[in-house]
């Protein structure tokens, strides 16, 4: 039987009727029409399916969308404001840290809140804070280093 | 894309309802908690349970408090709650450290201590720490509750003493007592999302900084059925004065002391051997730390 739920997304309130057995990645994509968050393996091991769910990254395709009731979700079409892309946004786009785009909205989302979280972070606190993200492109390293100047660009 | 099969949702609101909820259907009832586990095996279609019962909108089940002068942690609290809980990292940071090798930050947020400890995998990383610690969990079913020591809870890969019907609902640990450390070391391919290949917790008592070993807890994990106690080192070392001669010789003897099997993660001579390096290195990491502390902590 499908449950009534209500949960904010990226800042929109909504209402819906969902079955038991869809994910919060189905719920997003398919009754949403958000198809900025991804989904890779399903299981839980590449991060593509990574949403912010009330202040902390999650792997979406593990969370039902019934256990999302009464949450406040942000994907990937809420980072960027009426002013402009977000700055990892920038710097994803402008240092080469995106090739197929597929692991993009999830390593962004996961970059933004390390830096809410903590503005300065060294190489090794990005690389651990995007460890549950998988890459097949672009070896990391310039995602790494776009995640450090979008830091640095903050400060200002 | 993996689907899920049908099932019913249930979110009641007390203790109470859940346990009619879950006795009422046997086997083919599971509580959910993170889902990190049971999602996966249920995507999989190894576990095919006919309801999901969640128990989010029952209070007090996510609480980290000190109690006596030990920690009582709720069954619901995350695992990033507790790597990140100042309270865990200055009274246990073994489990700290455990609960911070778990998986991906993107898991932890979501994956609880009590479904790390129920899902009884013989790999799981806050068992090893909290078996080292002493800690006990409390069982509720309908009508009468339990307690049970986490040395006595396992029974094999994915079976432990609980029955259906029941739910996990806190886990206890003891005090410390003074000059004690410990340490957790978990062997893996990579640093992250990884499964071990070797794990192993130690905890070490001193009765005075320059005096004997008068407690000594190593939990092997990874390379039996379920995490066990090396008590053949344990006893190797109580009553003795720390050295590093001592702590090689338990370590070699509790690498006779695991059974593991060989597969895509290690065969099972590299894993005795692992044990024995890495019963060491937590040894002599556990008496530093034993040395360091006057009160608390391990
Ligand atoms: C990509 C990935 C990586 C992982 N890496 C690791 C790792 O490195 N180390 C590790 O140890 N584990 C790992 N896991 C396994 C899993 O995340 C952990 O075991 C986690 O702690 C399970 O908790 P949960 O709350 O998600 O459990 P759930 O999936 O909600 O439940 C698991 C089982 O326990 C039962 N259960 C849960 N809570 C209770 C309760 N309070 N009372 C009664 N029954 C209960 C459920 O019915 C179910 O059978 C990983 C999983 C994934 C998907
Ligand atoms: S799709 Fe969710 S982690 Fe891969
Ligand atoms: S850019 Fe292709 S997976 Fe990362």
């Amino acid at each position: 039987m499908k449950k009534l739920i209500t949960l904010t997304v990226n800042d929109s309130a909504y209402e819906v009727a969902v079955a038991p057995n869809r994910t919060l990645t189905q719920l997003l994509r398919d009754d949403l029409n958000l198809l900025g968050t991804k989904e890779g393996c399903g299981v839980g091991d590449c991060g593509a399916c990574t949403v912010i769910m009330d202040g902390k990254p999650v792997n979406s395709c593990l969370v039902l969308a019934v256990q999302a009731d009464g949450s406040d979700i942000t994907t990937i079409e809420g980072v960027a404001t009426s002013a402009g892309l977000h700055p990892v946004q920038q710097t994803f786009v402008g240092m080469g840290a995106i090739q197929c785009g597929f692991c993009t909205p999830g390593m962004v989302l996961s970059a933004t809140r390390l830096l809410e979280k903590n503005p300065h972070p060294t190489e090794h606190e990005v690389r651990q804070a995007l460890s549950g993200n998988l890459c097949r492109c672009t070896g990391y390293q310039k995602i790494v280093e776009a995640v450090q100047e979008a830091s640095r660009r903050m400060k200002k | 894309m993996l689907l899920l099969p049908k099932f019913d949702y249930e979110e009641p609101k007390s203790m109470r309802e859940a346990l009619a909820m879950l006795s009422e259907l046997k086997e083919n009832a599971k509580v959910i908690a993170g889902g990190t586990d049971l999602l996966v095996n249920m995507k999989k279609g190894t576990v095919k349970p006919t309801r999901l019962v969640s128990l989010k909108k029952i209070g007090g089940l996510r609480e980290i408090a000190r109690e006596d002068a030990g920690l009582s942690i709720g069954s619901h609290a995350t695992i990033s709650e507790i790597a990140d809980s100042a309270l865990v990292a200055s009274l246990f940071p073994v489990l700290a450290r455990s609960a911070s090798c778990l998986g991906s930050p993107l898991i932890r947020n979501r994956a609880t201590i009590g479904g790390n400890i129920v899902t009884a995998r013989p790999a799981a990383d806050l068992p090893p720490a909290l078996m080292v610690l002493g800690a006990e969990v409390q069982l509720k079913g309908k009508g009468k509750g339990r307690t049970v020591s986490l040395d006595s809870f396992f029974t094999g890969p994915g079976s432990s003493v609980m029955k259906a019907g029941e739910v996990l609902t806190k886990i206890s640990i003891p005090p410390v007592p003074s000059f004690t450390g410990g340490d957790y070391i978990k062997l893996g391919h990579r640093a992250a999302l990884e499964i071990a290949i070797v794990a192993v917790a130690s905890r070490l008592t001193l009765d005075r900084p320059d005096g004997v070993i008068v407690d000594a807890r190593i939990v092997l994990s990874s390379v039996a059925p379920t995490a066990v106690h090396a008590p053949l080192a344990e006893k190797a070392l109580t009553g003795q004065r720390p050295s590093e001669e001592l702590f090689a010789r338990a370590a070699s003897i509790a690498a006779t002391e695991c059974s593991p099997i060989t597969d895509m993660r290690g065969g099972a001579n590299y894993r005795c051997d692992m044990v024995g390096i890495l019963t060491r290195r937590t040894l002599l990491k556990a008496f530093h730390d034993a040395l360091g502390m006057k009160e608390g902590g391990a």
